[in-house]
């Protein structure tokens, strides 16, 4: 090989791989990003079955039901609607009723939702951005102004 | 003053800090030089690499040969380079950027400084002379003494009034619980619980303060707050009557200066006036209007906003803790009561959002919203 | 004392405005005077933010509450400590902490960059400059720290309490401090830009700036990271969360760089790369302090955001990557290009790893991104989260991770894959047999989990083996062996000690992810438990007063094999009144390298409470590990090739370091 070709096909290896990083990525953000809803949300929404998405919204005041062991079933609602959420793990700290709360997993056959992670924002006012966003464009939630 | 003194100061230093280097004479030397340092130096590094065994020697020849190659170049390079040193001082930018200096900071701190505000370090606030004080650093100074000394019953007795009267009722609730442990149970102790609990509640007697208010009577049965409020807390379960009765008595009791002649008196002829309509139209009142409107007679206007106050201390404490289904159903009546509805409303959304509409506090929560004339959407 | 630090804050961005300007149009016209006013002022610059700190600090320490930010962020009750600490723990303070880093590595510059030629310390002074100017203007517009409140309330409103904790009062600093070093990188590489033209001196002087920073990036995010372990309460160690990727990035670019400049500074070669290289890590870096203080995207601890600012910044951000950029485009090919190499090659190995880090970088990028760009095109809010990383990242890593030792063994211009490969085989056969070791002996290990352990095994021995090779052990006589480990470079110990690191940390994180245990159960006092074989008893709960905290004490007892307790870990859930906030705070007994991690859930009334107890096999390698690779880069920093040949100390400096000749 001459310097030319040899310098040619480092550059061609280059080239096919971040080619395939490109389309590994872009292949991973199709398939493992995930939508964020809230209950009221769902009904215009289309989702394949087994899609993920994040769940959002408020925990219903008690309708937190602790199962065997780690399971645990919670509503999430908007104060429009409720969906029921199955969940096996551990709950954040600042997991509490009638606070915001975002779940990510997919609906089950059953039409519960089953979550496969919690997240609850570390913050006084425990109220995750998409959360907050979308109940206060429904009049439900006002930021304390201090 | 001393201020001015530190601030002044500090200008004169960073002006100096900029003219300077400006007085003095730099001399720039030739950026060849700098490089042909750093091959040296690389140089100098093969050299030990090699001598300690790293790389082999021909290794070695190869890394001189090719540090000597850029040694060349570089001499090359720098005949290029023209000198473009030049001799003119632009020494407009040199002014320019000194006079910069005081100039931008002082008209910059004039715009947002706040050069009258001294510094207020909290144990300097704390041991200044109690005339000089506010309310509120008494009120702090008395608070660090019983924290540190929580026993101690009489503080809590001094200070359990004063914040009652400046609408800090839930902390009143813990001094007078503390007094009363502490010291005992007196009268006035308990008639004021009763009233910092009604106060905390947002104006409404509840079982609690009609727990203390009774405990109050049963130690001086004439005692004119103490039956006042269960006076009051007949009228805002609806019971007008017992209510208007039980004023009356108490202001034929009283002597004639007391304090809570004119806001008994006030109070039977609101009671009256709800009374007598009330009777036509079969059931429709508010028992709640009843409520705040006897709340609001009791005394001069600023109990209103005492009362204000008192429901937007409660709203926060809901946003802090919403699992209090009594808290709602009385923030709720607040505010529609205040004539706030919209914020009553949205007080019953996230009052739904808490506790669960289907729940059986949701369902006392329909109940009362219903009967507030607020819209309950499915 | 308060307004006297707000007056120097108000000084210092004059002077930092004198800064950007004068140095520049000194190095412009060749005026040696106006270039000369770059260092004092930059000094002096940097005293003014220092004083402007220590009097915000003072008005912590005190409790100044006629201060805004000490009203919102301090308490009179609480711990002296975390009133000092509290002072960068919120936003306006942090930032302050963020100029005063950026000052004084530039007052570092100017100290010590006598020896670099002038128009290009003029120059990396003035781009520092233009930098502290835009956070100056930030500060003082969006968020002053000095804003007065009067008549001053007589409490505060307390610390967030989860940033009451002594981790995170050292982690901001460490990662300002890596975030700013990559600062005067950026600087460096615009300077080039500016003057169109490398100076030989340039890749000595970015080489130790970039390591430092680095080595305290790694600090800062190991350090988040074990707070986050043991603060949040639940257990992880990484969570693919917005904030933790913006500090993962340019410490990603940042490690490219510090391999790249290697390059540059051996062989005058990939300049051009190492000069964008140096750009896109600052840029990174200012992306980071965008993202985690506009708020723009949902964090599992994020805190304290204000969109207002988020646009400030992102003007800072288009201005500084988009002018940096522009002009990199404009100036590059100017710039001339270095030595030719061979693809199998020490460069052709750091190339390689180039490659793999920046391509890795892209991808952490687009996944944090990619939500933002979603929603503000469709309108639709989406998460990007570990099952993306794990797809995306992972494959990039291991072949990355697998060619780590051939690396150092390669011959510069032109090596030889196969020699290296042959030095490498008993390396490779005790990796192997760790995989097999893994897999037949470790109840419960799966495929990934032994190739996951072979695979550091693979990395720590390799790191060992070059060390090992360069002394000549087995081939020259063991006391000319010892001779010649004690004679190597220091960067050869340093990268060795880094590449063992990073096998260490690798190790830890296989460890928890294959064999952590975990138990959620719901225990009466006097239970006991196992876990792992491990014995627990649960000793019931002690309320205690905090001074400023009310907590709940969970009491455990090890029980050793007699029964007997051997060992008392506390876990409490604490509660805040101030701030009416509840935080969890683990009690976590560390066992050699592995650790018993207990949170407390939710209590009973009985006296009984949930229990969630997990035994995670190895965990303190994940930041012991960083630690080690700290030390390497501390190490190679202390390499004297590293230190800019100074052509006045020159003479002095050679005869200190003279080596033993043999």
């Amino acid at each position: 090989m001459t310097r030319k070709q040899k310098r040619l096909s480092v550059i061609a290896g280059a080239l096919a791989f971040l080619g395939a990083a490109t389309a590994l990525t872009f292949y991973a953000l199709g398939q493992k990003a995930s939508y964020f809803y809230m209950p009221a949300d769902l009904q215009t929404a289309t989702l394949q079955p087994g899609q993920r998405i994040r769940l959002g919204g408020l925990v219903e005041g008690g309708s937190i039901v602790r199962g065997q062991g780690t399971q645990v079933e919670f509503s999430v609602t908007d104060s429009e609607k409720t969906v029921k959420v199955r969940y096996t793990g551990i709950l954040p700290d600042l997991f509490r009723e009638g606070q915001g709360v975002i779940t990510e997993g997919s609906f089950g056959p059953d039409n519960e939702f089953i979550a496969d992670s919690v997240l609850a924002k570390h913050d006084e006012n425990y109220m995750p951005k998409e959360v907050a966003d979308s109940l206060k464009a429904k009049g439900v939630w006002q930021e304390t102004t201090q | 003053m001393l201020f001015w003194v530190i601030a002044a100061v500090l200008t004169l230093g960073a002006s100096l800090a900029v003219l300077l280097p400006l007085t003095r004479r730099a001399e720039g030397e030739a950026d060849a030089s700098h490089d042909l340092e750093v091959y040296r130096d690389q140089l100098g590094e093969v050299d030990r690499d090699a001598a300690r065994g790293l790389i082999a020697p021909s290794d070695a020849e190869l890394a001189r040969a090719e540090i000597a190659r850029r040694i060349i170049k570089l001499d090359a390079e720098s005949a290029r380079q023209s000198k473009k040193t030049s001799q003119l001082a632009p020494r407009q930018v040199g002014v320019l950027a000194v006079l910069a200096v005081p100039l931008l900071s002082w008209g910059i701190y004039a715009a947002i400084g706040s050069p009258s505000v001294p510094s207020q370090p909290l144990s300097a606030r704390l041991s200044q002379k109690p005339a000089d004080s506010s309310v509120d650093e008494l009120i702090a100074r008395a608070e660090a003494h019983l924290v540190a000394n929580p026993s101690d019953g009489r503080g809590w007795d001094v200070l359990a009034p004063v914040y009652l009267r400046i609408g800090r009722a839930n902390d009143a609730v813990t001094a007078y619980r503390n007094a009363i442990r502490i010291l005992g149970s007196t009268t006035a102790r308990q008639a004021g619980l009763g009233e910092a609990i009604a106060g905390s509640a947002g104006g409404i007697v509840t079982s609690d303060a009609r727990v203390a208010f009774e405990a109050a009577l049963k130690l001086e049965p004439a005692d004119p707050k103490a039956r006042y409020f269960l006076a009051l807390a007949f009228a805002q379960e609806g019971k007008i009557a017992d209510a208007a009765t039980a004023w009356r008595l108490l202001a034929e009791s009283l002597p004639v200066d007391s304090p809570w002649r004119a806001a008994t008196d006030q109070a039977i002829a609101q009671a009256e006036a709800r009374a007598a309509p009330s009777k036509e139209t079969a059931g429709a009142p508010a028992p709640s209007q009843d409520d705040i409107d006897a709340a609001a007679s009791m005394s001069s206007g600023d109990r209103t906003a005492m009362i204000e106050g008192m429901v937007a201390t409660l709203d926060e404490k809901l946003r802090q803790n919403p699992r209090d289904p009594e808290g709602w159903l009385r923030l709720v009546r607040s505010y529609q009561v205040l004539g706030k509805t919209d914020l009553a409303q949205a007080a019953l959304g996230r009052a739904y959002a808490a506790l669960g509409r289907d729940s059986e506090d949701g369902r006392k929560l329909t109940e009362l919203a219903g009967s507030l004339g607020l819209k309950v959407t499915e | 004392m308060v307004e006297t630090g707000h007056f120097a804050l108000i000084l210092a961005l004059v002077l930092s405005l004198v800064q950007s300007l004068v140095p520049l149009y000194g190095a412009h016209k060749g005026d040696a005077r106006l270039m000369a006013v770059g260092g004092p002022v930059t000094v002096t610059g940097f005293a003014m933010i220092a004083l402007s700190f220590a009097a915000l600090t003072v008005a912590y320490v005190q409790s100044d509450f006629s201060v805004t930010n000490v009203w919102e962020n301090s308490h009179s009750l609480q711990p002296l400590i975390y009133k000092f600490t509290g002072t960068w723990g919120n936003h306006e303070g942090s930032m302050l902490l963020w100029v005063l880093i950026l000052s004084f590595f530039g007052a570092l510059v100017a100290a010590f960059g006598g020896n670099l030629p002038a128009t290009l310390r003029a120059n990396v002074l003035a781009v520092q400059g233009w930098i502290g100017t835009a956070f100056l203007l930030f500060i003082l517009i969006t968020s002053n720290p000095f804003a007065r409140l009067v008549p001053a309330p007589i409490e505060g409103k307390d610390l967030n309490p989860i940033l009451q904790d002594i981790g995170l009062a050292v982690h901001p600093p460490l990662l300002y401090l890596g975030y700013v070093g990559f600062s005067v990188c950026f600087s460096f590489a615009v300077a080039a830009l500016i003057e169109g033209r490398i100076d030989a001196a340039w890749a000595r002087w970015v080489r130790p700036w970039t390591l430092a920073a680095w080595v305290f990036l790694t600090g800062g995010i190991a350090m988040g990271s074990y707070w986050a372990y043991y603060e949040l309460g639940w257990g992880g160690f990484w969570f693919w969360d917005p904030v933790e990727n913006a500090s993962f990035m340019p410490w990603l670019s940042g490690t490219a760089l510090l391999h790249s400049a290697i390059v540059m500074e051996k062989r005058s070669a990939l300049k051009i790369w190492t000069l964008l290289l140096a750009i896109l890590t600052f840029s990174l870096s200012l992306l980071g302090t965008f993202l985690v203080r506009s708020g723009v995207l949902t964090s599992v601890h994020s805190f304290a955001s204000d969109p207002s600012r988020g646009v400030f910044i992102l003007c800072i951000l288009t201005l500084f990557i988009g002018g940096s950029l522009a002009l990199f485009a404009l100036r590059a090919s100017s710039l001339t290009a270095g030595g030719i190499f061979h693809p199998i090659s020490r460069e052709g190995a750091l190339v390689l790893n180039n490659l793999f880090l920046t391509t890795a970088t892209a991808t952490v990028l687009i996944g944090t991104l990619y939500p933002l760009i979603v929603e503000a095109m469709f309108g639709d809010k989406i998460s990007v989260g570990e099952p993306f990383f794990n797809l995306t990242f992972g494959p990039l890593m291991i072949p990355l991770l697998v060619v780590v030792p051939f690396g150092p063994l390669l011959a510069w211009k032109r090596g030889d894959v196969f020699a290296v490969a042959q030095r490498l085989m008993f390396a490779f056969g005790a990796a192997l047999l760790a995989v097999l070791v893994t897999y037949l002996f470790i109840d419960g290990a799966s495929v990934f989990a032994a190739l996951g352990a072979g695979l550091a095994a693979w990395l720590v021995l390799g790191a060992l083996t070059d060390l090992a090779l360069k002394a000549g052990i087995g081939n020259v006589a063991p006391d000319v062996a010892l001779r010649r480990f004690l004679g190597l470079p220091r960067s050869v110990f340093g990268t060795a000690i880094a590449h063992l690191g990073l096998g260490l940390t690798l190790l830890g994180i296989v460890g928890v992810l294959s064999f952590e245990k975990e138990a959620i159960l719901v225990m009466k006092p006097g239970q006991v438990m196992e876990i792992s074989g491990h014995s627990l008893r649960f000793d019931g709960l002690t309320p205690v007063r905090g001074p400023n905290f009310t907590e709940e004490q969970g009491n455990f007892s090890l029980l050793d094999a007699g029964g007997q307790p051997s060992a008392v870990i506390m876990s409490s859930k604490r509660f805040y009144p101030v701030r009416q906030m509840p935080t969890t705070e683990a009690g976590i007994k560390t066992m050699w390298l592995s650790q018993l991690y207990i949170s407390l859930g939710d209590e009973a009334g009985d006296g009984s409470v949930v229990v969630r107890v997990w035994w995670k096999p190895l965990v303190t390698l994940i930041w012991g590990g960083s630690l080690v690779m700290m030390l390497g880069g501390f190490v190679s920093l202390l390499d004297r090739r590293l230190r800019v040949g100074a052509p006045a100390r020159r003479k002095s400096a050679q005869a200190k370091t003279s080596p033993v000749t043999p």
